[in-house]
């Protein structure tokens, strides 16, 4: 049952990572720095429970503070650029992110054992669901609740004003430029929520690995989180969680008999499902969105 | 000042295999608007194809080698194009996108397993010649290694504005309609860019292998990143600006590394890119206006 219960929790964190993309690809950008919001996230709710001492609760919304307050900084200027050089412009950042955490000491002596970030080594001991007694079911619970919550948001948004709007300007900008929305106020607000989702299951990644170095969000992993919402389709929320569950508990888990034989399917997989279901494993076929 | 300059030189001199990656990123998304993410990837992995011939002739010479890796090139640059392109509409702009980056993850699994994940040597030429002047030094493999490049340089432009194939292209680049009108076979022309622009990215990773003289698996997402904000800098679409940006990339590069030390170096050129994005969103050249 552990099992069963950690792979939830891996499930419930990856689909907080590619929802964070999930809403940003709505408006039709493609963003590589999620990874780096997710970084940020896990080491701003790292440090407050173990430097600072916080609840993790609050320590959690202040790493989706974070992620969101960067992602806006980071949106303004990479928004001037469009489409493709955007892809560019965060793919960049995201590694500059990385590159900053990777050169990153901040240490405390904590009685004979000192704590905090280290470089290359990471960040070690990020013991709060240990130290409070919490069991593998409920911080599975946890993370779930957020999950839950983060989707719920994410449905209601769909179906609201706010989610047509940011579907018109991912479907046509031009269209929706001429009916008189704000172009760069709608894409800036979508990597601000993007950012705070992201930023909220970084958090909750550095509280259930207990440790973290700067390669936990590299490429790869912005990689994944784009992933998800564009193979499982990006009519609704639910393609997403079906993506990664997909990915993470079919392709990975269920096929570690495999082998390394797992990992070149992986990369071939995707590139299988690109060219038979262009618009996603579960999206619906679309006209021609793009002239 | 001697090492300053020493840096510099030695960085535009290794700059030149960024200027080949940022032009094979140029040249696809100025032909078809897209990015293929999978490039450097497949640049490193041709490079790893030129070392198969060692596999049937164990004495095979450099040169060699760095023709195998060439010809792998075009090979992978055409799978490439059949398995990511070929078959997904060009008007959805995600697909082939997500499909490059599952050919990126391919191509460096395939690395993984055929070498267990260890780096292999890889072979130079001229790495006992050095050239002195004064304190100043000239290394000989990566004068050959900026030298081929600039040769694969002026054999690609020649490409393009002297021969048929490269008139197409540079038709299909500017109005794909119009050129399918005057009948130019669009799929065979993007096609055929896919190969040339393998072709160049595998003496880049050639190159790229003899001058650091190893090749590891490791490299492949740096040099994607590093290509990628050549492309940005140099302005999208446009070869010149991304052989400036490539040599302007590689020399800063080193200049970052003599004073702030290899952890930090990349994290300085990422600060560049963002220089360039907000005070000159367009790149050194920034492309005329196409289409869209």
């Amino acid at each position: 049952m552990e099992f069963y219960y950690g792979l939830a929790q891996i499930v419930g964190v990856h689909t907080l990572l590619g929802l964070s993309a999930y809403i940003v690809l709505l408006t039709g950008q493609v963003t590589m720095a999620q990874a780096a919001f997710f970084g940020i996230g896990a080491y701003v709710a790292g440090m407050l429970t173990v430097l600072a001492g916080w609840h993790i609760v609050p320590a959690l919304g202040a790493s989706a503070v974070m992620g969101s307050a960067t992602a806006c900084a980071v949106g303004f200027p990479a928004l001037r650029v469009k489409g493709l050089m955007l892809v560019v412009a965060t793919l960049a950042f995201g590694e500059g992110v990385r590159l900053f955490f990777f050169n990153f000491d901040y240490q405390i002596a904590r009685g004979d054992l000192k704590l905090g970030p280290v470089g290359s080594e990471g960040f070690r001991q990020i013991r709060y669901f240990p130290e409070h007694g919490w069991t593998t079911g409920e911080v599975m619970l946890f993370i779930w609740v957020f999950v839950v919550l983060v989707m719920a948001v994410l449905w209601w948004f769909d179906r609201s004003r706010y989610g047509s709007v940011l579907r018109a300007v991912g479907e046509d900008e031009l269209a929706a430029q001429s009916v008189g929305i704000n172009l760069t106020a709608v894409k800036v607000s979508a990597m601000t929520i993007g950012g705070a989702i992201a930023g909220l299951g970084g958090g909750i990644f550095a509280h259930y690995t207990t440790h973290i170095e700067h390669s936990n969000f590299n490429v790869l992993v912005a990689t994944f989180a784009i992933a998800y919402p564009i193979v499982g389709g990006l009519s609704n929320v639910f393609g997403t969680l079906a993506a990664v569950i997909f990915v993470q508990a079919f392709l990975i888990e269920g096929l570690r008999d495999l082998g390394d034989w797992r990992n070149l399917l992986f990369g071939a997989l995707i590139v299988l499902a690109m060219n038979l279901r262009p618009h996603g494993l579960f999206g619906k076929r679309r006209g021609s969105s793009h002239a | 000042m001697l090492d300053f300059l020493q840096a510099v030189s030695d960085g535009m001199l290794f700059g030149a295999t960024y200027a080949l990656i940022g032009i094979g990123f140029t040249l696809v998304f100025g032909v078809m608007h897209k990015l293929n993410l999978s490039y450097a990837a497949a640049s490193i992995g041709a490079a790893y194809s030129g070392l198969l011939i060692l596999k049937v002739f164990a004495a095979a010479p450099a040169w060699a080698v760095f023709l195998s890796a060439f010809v792998g090139g075009g090979v992978i640059g055409y799978l490439v194009y059949l398995t990511c392109f070929h078959f997904i509409p060009l008007s959805n702009p995600l697909a082939p996108l997500m499909s490059t980056v599952g050919m990126f993850l391919l191509i460096d699994e395939v690395i993984v397993h055929a070498t267990n994940g260890m780096p292999q040597n890889y072979p130079a030429m001229f790495d006992d010649v050095m050239i002195r002047a004064g304190g100043y030094t000239l290394r000989g493999d990566l004068l050959l290694v900026f030298g081929l490049s600039v040769l694969c340089m002026i054999g690609l432009l020649a490409l393009l504005y002297r021969t048929k194939l490269g008139l197409a292209t540079r038709a299909v680049s500017q109005q794909p309609v119009a050129a399918q009108l005057c009948g130019i076979r669009v799929a065979r022309v993007n096609a055929m860019t896919f190969v040339v622009t393998g072709l160049v990215g595998g003496i880049a990773g050639a190159m790229m292998g003899a001058a650091v003289g190893a090749l590891s698996p490791v490299l492949t997402a740096p040099l994607t990143v590093k290509g990628l904000i050549v492309t940005v800098i140099g302005g999208l679409g446009s070869i010149p600006g991304a052989i400036i940006a490539g040599l302007l990339v590689g020399g800063l590069e080193n200049v970052f590394q003599l004073y702030r030390g290899v952890t930090e170096r990349d994290l300085y050129v990422m600060l560049l890119l963002f220089v360039f994005l907000v005070f000159r969103p367009g790149g050194i050249f920034t492309a005329k206006s196409g289409r869209d």
